[in-house]
């Protein structure tokens, strides 16, 4: 059975959807990449816009959602993390 | 009261800057693991991880000293060589390398045996009575060198062989780098055991040890590049 995704984890799955898509996503897509209901995915997205690590845009009357230069970075720092747990076995 | 046990002459100063570049290896992934921690502080394997390297790197830091003194000490006493003065001289030496080697052995001890239970869970007092026996073997085994070489030996190679079942299990390039590290540390603690027999040992254990450092920075040099394999669009 997989383990249960820690909350980092869920964080680094959407920034990481985010940057598969080249920057910017719709929320709703975001949803069902990050596989998170409707309130787990406001509380994330209230969380990641309080700390920059996403910003909120409107194009062509659409909502988007946009990883800033400092998500780019902390999800770097997340993936380096995720190699060091897995080569020491943590 | 303890047993001084030395390389060749020739070799003075060759292992401190070898014990060096151990150091700054051990301090970085000592750093990177507490920012880790800083990221995630409900992860506290990152913290014990970070504290086990930073208490083998300063443990190092004692044998550099402890050693820097002694062979600096030994210069200056032949250079003079008058007899009371020498003889203050080694006194004082006597009481720097007892410090400084009890320092080094609890230090290494410790730091070991914190990595070693990461992997291994303990109750608290199964942990507080391991770490008092440490303790106990670095301070009684002044007298009896090989006794804490062989108790280190015995820590890294189980350290050793747990990266080894680690690699086994997820079989990346960085794991099988990392137990073939910690398995050259390893062979050089083996070899610190015999080195009353030859002082060429002691030299080879060294330069063992170096390549076993060298290569766990090639591991954590090969885990940051492979967490920046997707980079920015």
């Amino acid at each position: 059975m997989a383990r249960k995704r820690s909350r980092l984890d869920i964080i680094t799955d959407m920034l990481a959807s985010i940057q598969d898509k080249g920057g910017e996503i719709k929320p709703t897509h975001l949803m069902y990449k990050s596989n998170l209901s409707h309130d787990q995915m406001k509380s994330y997205l209230d969380e990641l816009v309080n700390k920059e690590l996403i910003d909120k845009i409107k194009k062509s009357s659409y909502d988007y959602i946009i990883i800033t230069d400092k998500g780019h970075s902390f999800l770097q720092k997340l993936r380096e993390m995720q190699e060091f747990e897995k080569t020491f076995g943590i | 009261m303890f047993e001084l046990v030395y390389g060749p002459a020739w070799f003075y100063g060759k292992d401190i800057a070898m014990d060096a570049i151990g150091i700054l290896i051990l301090f970085l992934i000592g750093i990177f693991s507490l920012r880790c921690y800083k990221i995630n502080p409900s992860k506290k394997t990152y913290l014990w991880l970070a504290l086990s390297f930073f208490m083998i790197s300063l443990s190092f830091l004692f044998k550099i000293l402890t050693n820097f003194r002694i062979y600096y000490d030994v210069d200056v006493t032949s250079r003079i060589a008058g007899r009371l003065y020498s003889y203050e001289l080694v006194k004082y030496t006597d009481i720097l390398f007892y410090i400084g080697t009890l320092a080094h052995r609890i230090l290494m001890l410790l730091g070991l045996y914190a990595l070693y239970s990461i992997y291994h869970e303990h109750t608290k007092s199964e942990a507080f009575l391991s770490a008092y026996l440490l303790v106990i073997i670095a301070i009684f085994t002044q007298s009896n060198y090989y006794l804490f070489h062989i108790t280190s030996f015995l820590l890294v190679a189980l350290i050793a062989w747990k990266y080894f079942q680690n690699y086994r299990k997820n079989r990346s390039q960085p794991a099988k780098l990392l137990a073939s590290s910690f398995g050259i540390i390893t062979l050089s603690h083996f070899l610190f055991c015999f080195i009353i027999f030859s002082q060429e040992l002691y030299v080879a254990a060294e330069i063992i040890q170096l390549v076993g450092f060298l290569l766990l920075l090639i591991t954590f040099i090969r885990v940051l590049k492979d967490g920046k394999k997707k980079k920015p669009a």
